[in-house]
């Protein structure tokens, strides 16, 4: 925010009869008392006067009001609003028609990933009439659900200083987004010798597979393999072949002699490979991909923890993103899971760069 | 295929009395019926709720939003009535299969959610105990019926959104597949492209594309 004073326009109010009201907007709020039952503001500054609010205002001894009497340079909150809200609004962002004191609220219009632009963001709060408060970029957001505010600061602002973030916004676009999530048919590989060979049930088929449909996506096969590289880049291979939109494997990221499933990975043939994240849990993932196809490698972690590395980049990627080591390596800010008592993830810190 | 066509004369109506209403609906419609009834005392109620009595003229036709959500006799009949549109973008489809409709006036944000009451069938043989034919009967009960036996009526608020509302089209997109333009925040947002729906996948069609 601009740190100079105030620089309110210095706009015209006129005092004109009740009678007259209708369509005009109120300069100044007028308090209401029934004695034992209400005291406060019923007509509040910035209203536009209605046709049913006549009677209203005579029975509360009004015959007289001081309203707005604005000019094509000045735009009125409420307006201010709306046009900001329409440049800020990218694909999948709705908001409602009517604005109170100034300020919109932007909602998802479908279920998807949340887009901000945080450079134009901030660009956009640098100007001291208007503002625009967001959830974090990269947020899984559900359609209703509540992205950003944004509000005109005075009652009125002047033209030239609304143009000046309606340019931002428009030069940005979209500075606000939802990206919808594919819904894509995922093949899940489980490793470990000791599920393999039963002494151990496997737990990972139900966690990887409710996480999926979360986001839309289905889990299209299930295989479960020994510690056995060959084996492990032959099941990689049968997915890519079958056409699956996303492999998911299991285990075998670690360092340990019998964790071979990350070699297994790019041994089948891949394109990029970005082996450890900024993340706890989650330090030991993998990330590869052949073409477009990602194959991600999830650390045994996730059977322990609710919510990890595996949750920030999942979404990205049904959302049609292509993450790479350098994205890994940013989540670090940001990619400390508290480990709450219960888990309120997205609605909290973790993953949000 | 048969297919018929009907020149409607819809005239702008104020809110006249109800048998008016009724027979101008029914002949809008092609049919009286039942269905008839309820939709046209639901828009005299709904209106009367939110403050307009003459919502199908101007300064109100601007201040009304109907969504019906059901498509059947009753929408025809609420379109009639309140002279609400869909390519005014004043009839607004929510397909609930539900006999209801929410009555909006955009100028005071007053809104009333009215449902046609499934007991009310059930009640028509005390409103018309003469007729033995279910039809006719539910025809002559429904129009005497009292309000609340037949509605039931929940103030509610509507947030609706800016890009629904009436007026010039205020949004457009162009898609980034085919190059279609679309128009009111209706584009997606799929793989870093903004795209049209059909490109996006959501098809009520298959080929063609």
């Amino acid at each position: 925010m601009q740190s100079e004073q105030n620089t309110l326009p210095q706009f015209v109010s006129r005092k004109i009869r009740v009678e007259e009201a209708v369509g005009t907007t109120l300069a100044h709020d007028i308090t209401e008392i029934r004695p034992g039952e209400y005291k406060g503001p019923s007509f509040r500054k910035g209203q536009c006067i209605q046709p049913e609010d006549l009677c209203h205002l005579m029975r509360l001894g009004k015959r007289h009001l001081y309203i707005l009497d604005l000019d094509d340079d000045h735009i009125h909150e409420d307006q201010a609003v709306l046009e900001l809200a329409s440049a800020l609004a990218g694909p999948g962002v709705t908001f409602g028609s009517q604005p109170k004191e100034g300020k919109l609220a932007l909602k998802a219009i479908y279920d998807g990933l949340l887009k901000i632009k945080v450079d134009a963001l901030v660009e956009f709060n640098l100007l001291a009439d208007v503002m625009c408060a967001s959830r974090h970029n990269n947020t899984p957001v559900k359609s209703g659900t509540l992205l950003a505010g944004t509000r005109a600061i005075p009652l009125v602002i002047e033209r030239n200083a609304l143009d000046r973030a309606l340019e931002i916004s428009h030069r940005h676009y979209p500075v606000v987004a939802v990206k919808s999530f594919k819904p894509a048919q995922a093949g899940l590989i489980i490793t470990g010798s000791e599920v393999y060979e039963g002494l151990i049930e496997d737990r990972f088929e139900a966690i990887v597979s409710a996480k999926l449909c979360a986001y839309g996506a289905t889990l299209k096969d299930t295989v479960i393999l020994p510690d056995d590289q060959e084996q492990i880049a032959a099941a990689v291979s049968t997915f890519l072949e079958r056409g699956v939109d996303l492999i998911v494997t299991t285990g075998g990221m670690s360092v340990d002699p019998d964790d071979v499933t990350r070699h297994a990975i790019r041994q089948a043939g891949v394109d990029e490979i970005y082996y450890s994240s900024g993340v706890l849990p989650g330090a030991m993932f993998q990330l590869a991909y052949r073409g477009d196809i990602p194959i991600l490698g999830i650390p045994a972690c996730a059977l322990y923890h609710q919510t990890t590395i595996f949750d920030l980049i999942l979404p990205r990627l049904l959302a049609g993103e292509h993450p790479d080591n350098r994205d890994l390596a940013a989540l670090a800010h940001g990619g400390l899971c508290l480990n709450c008592h219960t888990c309120r993830y997205p609605d909290c810190v973790f993953g949000k760069t | 295929m048969f297919l018929a066509y009907v020149e409607i004369n819809i005239t702008e109506v104020a809110l006249e009395d109800f048998e008016t209403l009724l027979e101008g609906s029914a002949k809008a419609h092609g049919h009286l019926c039942p269905g008839q009834v309820i939709g046209v005392r639901m828009a005299m109620l709904g209106c009367a709720l939110i403050g307009l009595d003459q919502p199908a003229q101007l300064p109100q036709i601007k201040s009304l939003i109907v969504y019906v959500e059901i498509d059947r006799c009753a929408t025809d009949a609420i379109a009639f009535v309140t002279g609400v549109r869909l390519g005014r973008r004043s009839l607004k489809f929510v397909n609930n299969g539900i006999m209801a409709a929410t009555f909006v006036n955009l100028n005071s944000g007053k809104a009333f959610r009215i449902r046609a009451r499934e007991t009310s069938r059930e009640h028509a043989a005390d409103y018309a105990p003469g007729i033995e034919d279910e039809r006719e009967q539910q025809l002559a009960a429904y129009q005497k019926m009292p309000t609340d036996v037949l509605f039931e009526v929940r103030a509610v608020v509507v947030d609706v959104p800016y890009s629904d509302l009436p007026g010039p089209t205020q949004f457009k997109s162009e898609c980034a597949s085919c190059g279609v333009i679309v128009r009111d925040k209706r584009e997606i947002y799929k793989n870093g492209q903004i795209v049209c729906r059909i490109c996006a996948g959501e098809t009520y069609f298959k080929g063609g594309i």
